[in-house]
């Protein structure tokens, strides 16, 4: 390797084999989800081939770069990215008022997948160095700002189910980095009295949850009284500041948690999905035999709702066997990150695995019904250049440390 | 372990355990909608891909008496929209309503009032022509979500249109639903609104048929599942009619320029040879919702488009009805018809003055003369000898003032008036001969139909034997071959004697062949033809023209009747009509020349 000269372990085969398998059962579902319709489809099977191929070329690229040239250059990627995301708000296309989208010759790509890898690199950086005390208030508002700012802008655009992917990175990575288990309670807690603020009852066992655990923490006054009183605040002040929306504002709110169909028929199509799911059954109805795929019944069945094509053709076995997949990667994975020595690639490898289980998890459980349409694609197996680059990026990442590290960068 | 990680372990079992927990949750979930719940969406699965469609059944045709087809079915496209598929609407509809030539607004109307979920295609438009559709093909890529579809339409290959006669089609209304509920109508169906169309639907219609399609999301058949089960349409019987198509052209352009009704019967048999109506309108208007306009154009139109003249408007029948008083005055031997009667061309009652149609007088004549040269003078002074309830019981004996029970629909009485009408009408001893006197001569409240008066001819052409006046000749069925002919239902009329008989056969003989007859013109040569002409003054404006008859006179085939509303007299109007009618009959052939005529050309 001429990049490297210290100690090199053997690329982890396990995750390589797993992802070899996911890249493959989402050409064969890509091809039965396009093969019944119209050529301009069709020809997405191909075009996927061309981007498997190519997501191989950059994730061996990025498994053999020096980890520690991310982590040199992790904040002037970090703020490229930004910059890009800037420039997508400004120039970008996409259907409508959206702007998700740039459109280099015939590839189109979104700086989102960018700013998620970028922002790990970030946060990581910032939450490896030594001087980092998560006692001291200015270095966590400093982590959460990192994760902020891009959300803020991918919710912007809008792509709030990728906005979300920013949220969920930054608590799961600090508390990796040493915050405390009551620091992360203390996070979520706000967001608990929030939920429940709408109704007395739920706003007052929450409360008594939340005073529990902070009694229980044994910290000092000066942390529990303010979080005490921040928590009934927040209580207090939603129902009054919800009144003051406007109603297509609290449609907007309402439908994206999922908690109103929207007119959009977002309900049609996971009705569709899991009628799909369920008539397939323990086996499946078999490959290109899955009715509600090849009569067209299932929407954005070759991109979001590609896992149904999974469950009505493969049945529950070939669901079994995907998630199987995806948790034996997560899991290998996570073992990587246990183990490395340095703790930017440790940090690194959580961020990964935390954007690749919120995305399945959010996916897969979208296609039954028990997570919002949220428009996050699946890992490997949906239809899609950009995201399928950027995972394939994520698992180079993980390679990575996985052949370094027992180096300390 | 890395070094960095001091308490690292509690940290990754949480970690991991999350990691479990959400896998476990998702297994679970799947094993539930898959296992668990796997019937319910099979179910639902299968219903979302088989779809059972209704194969329409080919509507019988209707035929002339000789096997020419008069209505028969062409392929007619409609448009639909697919609302999931159409993007850019107001674009989408901009151009579909120049392509229409239709105001963009009435097809948004529409679209909105028909629109049921975003997969289920709206009717925009009807019976489009295929050129316009070939337009729209050419278009195709301005208008996403446009498809088009076959259904069933009339036509009429023979240039006959004769909507009174035929009828036309619509789609089945809420309450025609209602009504034929146990028969299978389906919404949207076709169904015969009028005319023959309507009292045959049972026979046309034919046996819808269906089977199993799988289909996709947008509704579109991809294949049938025949292994599923399918049943054949069983297309409508084939109906012959009576009707002699080339003289109902002939008719139908005779009387094309004029308001008024010809009814040509068979009177061996009451056939309709041939039957018009005039004016008449287009039933293709019919075909589609019709815009306000062009509906309130037909209401108003003076010529009345709408009505059917044959048998749905009534009109006093004129001196033609002579022959039913001077039936009655012979049978009851309340007449001698040798003693003559002056006629000075009016005769005066009390204050009122009843006019002979002659200024001048016909002199004296006596019931034949009376007869042949239609003196009203003569039938004045009859009626007031005869009175009121004789004149009645013989109207009511030719079937006078009910319908002759023709297989149309909405045919109409007709009205003979009795003391009980007059009593009614005006009061208990507030009407006296002067009202009655004008009867005698088929004037006053005295109101029938044109087709009545041909069935009359009939009567008179058989002494006495008639027919139920029938279009529908045969019925045959499509598959098997089988032919079913529609029996004659027979008309008597009792109690007349054959003098009688003779008397007015005579009388209308010399209508037509006599030196001073009023007919004159009714004469196509080769055959003897019997008449009898009728002049109605109407209130409202030109006297109606009427003439009677039957042909030949020694052996009657067919009996006629020709109304012309406004036409003037009789004489001049209707009688050279009929005369058209015969020759074309005998030209043709269709006209048995009796043997007593043969011998007399020879």
């Amino acid at each position: 390797m001429p990049w490297d000269s210290q100690e090199l372990k053997r690329v982890d085969f396990g995750i390589v084999f797993t992802v070899s398998f996911l890249l493959i059962a989402g050409l064969v579902a890509v091809y039965s989800a396009t093969q019944s319709s119209s050529p301009a489809l069709a020809n997405n099977f191909v075009k996927q081939i061309v981007w498997v191929f190519f997501g191989t070329i950059v994730l061996s690229i990025v498994m053999t770069m020096p980890m520690k040239w991310f982590k040199q250059y992790a904040y002037l990627v970090y703020l490229f990215s930004l910059g890009l995301l800037v420039l997508v708000l400004l120039f970008g296309k996409g259907q409508g008022a959206v702007h998700r989208w740039f459109v280099i010759g015939p590839i189109r790509f979104q700086p989102s997948e960018i700013a998620k890898i970028a922002t790990v690199f970030a946060l990581a950086r910032y939450l490896s160095e030594e001087q980092r005390d998560f006692a001291n208030p200015k270095d966590v508002l400093m982590a959460l700002a990192i994760a902020a700012i891009p959300m803020a802008l991918v919710a912007k655009e809008p792509d709030l189910g990728t906005a979300l992917v920013f949220a969920a990175l930054v608590l799961p990575m600090m508390f990796w980095a040493g915050l405390s288990l009551l620091s992360v309670f203390l996070f979520i807690a706000p967001v608990l009295t929030l939920v429940s603020a709408f109704s007395f009852w739920s706003f007052t066992i929450t409360m008594l949850f939340i005073t529990a655990v902070l009694f229980l923490s044994k910290r000092g006054p000066k942390i529990i009284i303010p979080n005490f009183l921040f928590n009934i605040m927040v209580g207090i002040v939603t129902p009054i500041l919800w009144n003051h929306l406007h109603e297509y504002q609290q449609n907007r709110i309402l439908t994206f948690l999922g908690l109103k169909q929207d007119p959009q028929g977002l309900g049609y199509q996971v009705l569709q999905s899991k009628v799909a799911i369920g008539s397939g059954g323990l086996w499946g109805k078999g490959w290109t035999h899955g009715t509600q795929t090849q009569l067209r019944f299932l929407p954005e069945q070759h991109t979001d709702f590609i896992f149904s094509v999974v469950g009505e053709e493969f049945g529950f076995l070939g669901v079994s066997l995907v998630l199987l997949a995806f948790f034996f990667l997560l899991w290998r994975s996570f073992n990587i990150a246990i183990e490395c020595r340095s703790k930017f690639s440790s940090l690194v490898v959580v961020g990964a695995v935390v954007i690749i289980a919120f995305h399945v998890i959010i996916n897969t459980g979208m296609t039954v019904g028990i997570m919002p349409v949220t428009g996050l694609p699946l890992p490997f197996l949906s239809y899609g250049g950009s995201a399928l680059i950027s995972n394939m990026i994520l698992v180079g990442l993980i390679l990575n440390a996985g052949r370094r590290r027992f180096q300390y960068l | 372990m890395a070094k960095w990680l001091h308490m690292v372990s509690r940290r990754v079992v949480i970690f991991r355990a999350l990691l479990i927990f959400a896998f476990l949750g998702l297994l679970s979930r799947f094993f539930y909608v898959q296992i668990i719940d796997q019937e319910r969406y099979f179910q639902a699965s299968n219903k979302n891909r088989l779809r059972q469609v209704t194969l329409a059944a080919p509507r019988g045709l209707i035929l002339d008496r000789y096997g020419e087809i008069l209505v028969d079915n062409l392929p007619a496209y409609s448009i639909y929209a697919i609302p999931n598929e159409m993007k850019a609407r107001d674009s989408v509809f901009a151009v579909l309503a120049n392509l229409l030539q239709r105001p963009a607004d009435d097809l948004r109307r529409i679209y909105r009032r028909e629109r049921r979920g975003p997969f289920q295609r709206v009717k925009l438009a009807r019976y489009v022509e295929l050129p316009l559709l070939a337009r729209l093909e050419e278009r195709k890529m301005e208008l996403p979500g446009i498809v088009f579809d076959v259904e069933p339409r009339r036509f009429y290959p023979a240039g006959i249109k004769a909507p009174h006669v035929f009828g036309y089609l619509g789609e089945i209304t809420e309450t025609e639903l209602e009504m034929y509920r146990d028969q299978g109508y389906e919404k949207g169906d076709i169904i015969g609104k009028k005319g023959l169309e309507r009292i045959y639907e049972p026979i046309l219609r034919g046996e819808k048929g269906y089977h199993y399609v799988e289909v996709d999301a947008l509704g579109r058949e991809v294949r049938v599942l025949k292994e599923l089960g399918e049943k054949l349409p069983r297309p409508g019987k084939n109906l012959y009619l009576a009707i002699d198509a080339q003289l109902q052209r002939f008719l139908e352009t005779v009387m094309a320029d004029k308001r008024g009704a010809a009814v040509v019967l068979n009177c061996k048999n009451g056939e309709v040879i041939a039957m018009v109506s005039k004016p008449d309108y287009n039933p293709e208007i019919f075909t589609r919702p019709i815009p306000k306009t062009v509906w309130e154009a037909l209401l108003n139109d003076p010529g009345h488009p709408l009505y059917d003249r044959m048998i749905q408007s009534m009109y006093p029948p004129g001196s033609t009805y002579k022959l039913v008083l001077a039936a009655a005055a012979l049978e009851k031997g309340l007449v001698d018809p040798d003693e003559t009667v002056y006629c000075p061309g009016y005769l005066r009652l009390g204050i009122r003055k009843f006019e002979c149609w002659k200024k001048s007088g016909h002199g004296s004549v006596n019931l034949l003369q009376a007869i042949e040269q239609s003196c009203n003078v003569y039938f004045f002074r009859l009626i007031q000898k005869v009175g009121l309830n004789p004149w009645v019981e013989f109207s009511r004996k030719f079937h006078f003032g009910r319908k002759t029970g023709i297989d149309l629909f909405g045919e109409k009485d007709g009205l003979v008036p009795d003391s009980t009408y007059f009593n009614n009408r005006y009061g208990k001893g507030n009407w006296s001969r002067g009202q009655f006197l004008n009867l005698s001569v088929g004037q006053g409240d005295l109101l029938v139909t044109p087709l009545q008066m041909a069935a009359f001819a009939m009567l008179l052409a058989n002494r006495g034997i008639g027919f139920r006046p029938h279009l529908g000749r045969m019925i045959e069925d499509p598959i098997t071959g089988d032919e079913q002919y529609i029996a004659p239902d027979t008309v008597w009329v009792r109690g007349i004697s054959s003098r009688t008989w003779d008397f007015l056969h005579e009388g209308m003989f010399r209508v037509v062949n006599g030196e001073h007859g009023t007919a004159k013109l009714a004469n196509p040569g080769r055959i003897h033809v019997a008449g009898k002409t009728g002049t109605a003054q109407n209130p409202h404006g030109d006297d109606h023209a009427w003439f009677i008859g039957f042909a030949p006179f020694e052996d009657p085939q067919v009996a006629f009747a020709i109304f012309i509303e406004n036409g003037g007299s009789g004489s001049a109007k209707a009688a050279p009509i009929a005369r058209g009618i015969l020759r074309l009959l005998l030209r043709n052939q269709k006209i048995r020349i009796p043997d007593a005529m043969r011998l007399r050309m020879d």
